[in-house]
């Protein structure tokens, strides 16, 4: 399963990149440049899609109290955080010589940031083995309570100041056709890729739990 | 749930005000930051409102940070929080009565804070005192709805309460910009204090009252 959606993500990644560079026009006010954003954008909304994920798979284990969703919610938590930090990290080389700013008060921006700042630290916590006994239902309040703030700091975020542009919102389409095209195939090839590496990443923490406690069998 | 939420919070309140290092301790430290940040502008120049109003919710965070691990502390010896548990009311009178006897606590530190904000910060309220107070009161119901759940997850041994301080800035940004907006509106007498701000301090209160309610019996237990 794990081979066959990686491979597939290797195919779709390179087909993407096809579209991208040569498939999609030359924007014609920003130039080249603005071809990171069919990679920025994709990583943005498929860490959006890991938080989601954390947030659904932490309701199971509080509903179901199952530790294979903890497992997932732990997987998903780890790709969101890498997928938007990567986000964060090309909207800022995209930002540059569009906006002339590394960073600005954006309500997308001040979201992703802060979705970033409260899934490392929920990462962190995960890592410190917080809760003891109680460690998947309190990781679980934590990917539940999360979630439930991503609304409230866009809310907030845009009622401070906007200067994002709209892409799929925009009366008439913010995009030309073959631009459209290249933005959809790459999200598909960086959600194969997700989809990898979720599913590998979930495996592992399977693995490395089973491995714990076969050895704290033998030590008692 | 109410009669046993307001008996909690008054033994809360009783032994948090009991030598009341706790309480002293708390607006010790917001009265430091307050005066720390003081120094960031030479003698003589004044603060911007937005400034002040950030400084005086920054203090109000890290007192409530203290507030509320002084208070789920009170159960950690001789198996107290397995009695608090194991109590025949709903579990949620705990996370309510902590809340109440939190808000209570807190208040009591920004009264200090606002005399040392009007003190070293140079501030004056030029709007309405009464909208003020409503607002201070709205954001501390929101900070108070979160902060009871996150001592119920910084409670036992085995967990670090500092680490969750991590957690807990980050999810507080909504209601700490609605704080930062109203009561700037409420220092310069301008547009800040807007029903909308209210209305999103009031939004976070009642979203995370609700998780609270939802989630409080699975994590306030007697396990460590």
């Amino acid at each position: 399963m794990i081979s066959v959606l990686a491979v597939a993500a290797a195919l779709a990644l390179s087909v993407a990149q096809w579209f991208i560079w040569v498939y999609a026009p030359v924007e014609e006010t920003m130039g080249v440049v603005q071809k990171i954003f069919y990679i920025h954008l994709p990583l943005a909304w498929w860490a959006m899609m890991s938080f989601l994920l954390v947030f659904a798979a932490s309701v199971m284990v509080i509903w179901r109290k199952d530790q294979r969703w903890d497992r997932i919610a732990g997987a998903a938590c780890e790709a969101g955080v890498l997928f938007s930090g990567l986000a964060l990290i090309t909207g800022s080389l995209w930002g540059k010589p569009i906006w002339n700013v590394w960073w600005t008060w954006d309500p997308r921006l001040t979201t992703t940031l802060i979705m970033w700042f409260v899934y490392a630290a929920y990462l962190i916590l995960r890592q410190a083995g917080i809760g003891g006994e109680r460690g998947a239902v309190v990781r679980a309040a934590l990917g539940i309570v999360a979630f439930l703030d991503v609304p409230l700091v866009f809310y907030s975020a845009r009622k401070w100041r906007s200067i994002h542009p709209t892409v799929f919102g925009q009366p008439g389409g913010g995009l030309e056709p073959e631009m459209l095209s290249a933005l959809l195939v790459s999200i598909f090839a960086v959600g194969l890729f997700w989809a990898a590496l979720v599913t590998l990443r979930s495996r592992q923490l399977t693995q490395t739990a089973a491995l714990r406690n076969i050895f704290l069998h033998q030590t008692r | 749930m109410l009669t046993p939420a307001l008996r909690i919070a008054s033994k809360d309140l009783r032994l948090s005000l009991r030598g009341a290092q706790g309480l002293a301790q708390t607006a010790l430290l917001g009265l430091l930051l307050i005066f720390v940040f003081s120094l960031s502008r030479k003698p003589g120049d004044p603060v911007p409102a937005l400034a002040a109003a950030a400084i005086f919710w920054l203090s109000s965070l890290f007192a409530q940070v203290l507030v509320f691990n002084g208070l789920y502390s009170l159960e950690e010896n001789n198996g107290a929080r397995l009695g608090l548990a194991m109590a025949p009311m709903p579990p949620q009178a705990v996370w309510l009565g902590k809340a109440l006897a939190g808000i209570t606590l807190l208040l009591v530190c920004q009264c200090v804070f606002a005399l040392a904000v009007a003190a070293f910060l140079g501030q004056s309220v030029e709007g309405s005192p009464l909208v003020g107070v409503a607002a201070v009161v709205t954001v501390d119901v929101g900070l108070a709805a979160l902060g009871s759940l996150m001592g119920a997850l910084a409670s036992g041994k085995s967990s670090r309460e500092s680490l969750l301080t991590v957690v807990f800035f980050p999810l507080i940004i909504p209601v700490l910009l609605a704080g930062i907006r109203l009561l700037e509106g409420v220092l310069t007498a301008g547009e800040g204090a807007s029903l909308d701000w209210l209305g999103m301090a009031a939004a976070f209160a009642a979203v995370f009252s609700a998780a609270a309610i939802v989630l409080f019996p699975h994590l306030y237990t007697g396990e460590e």
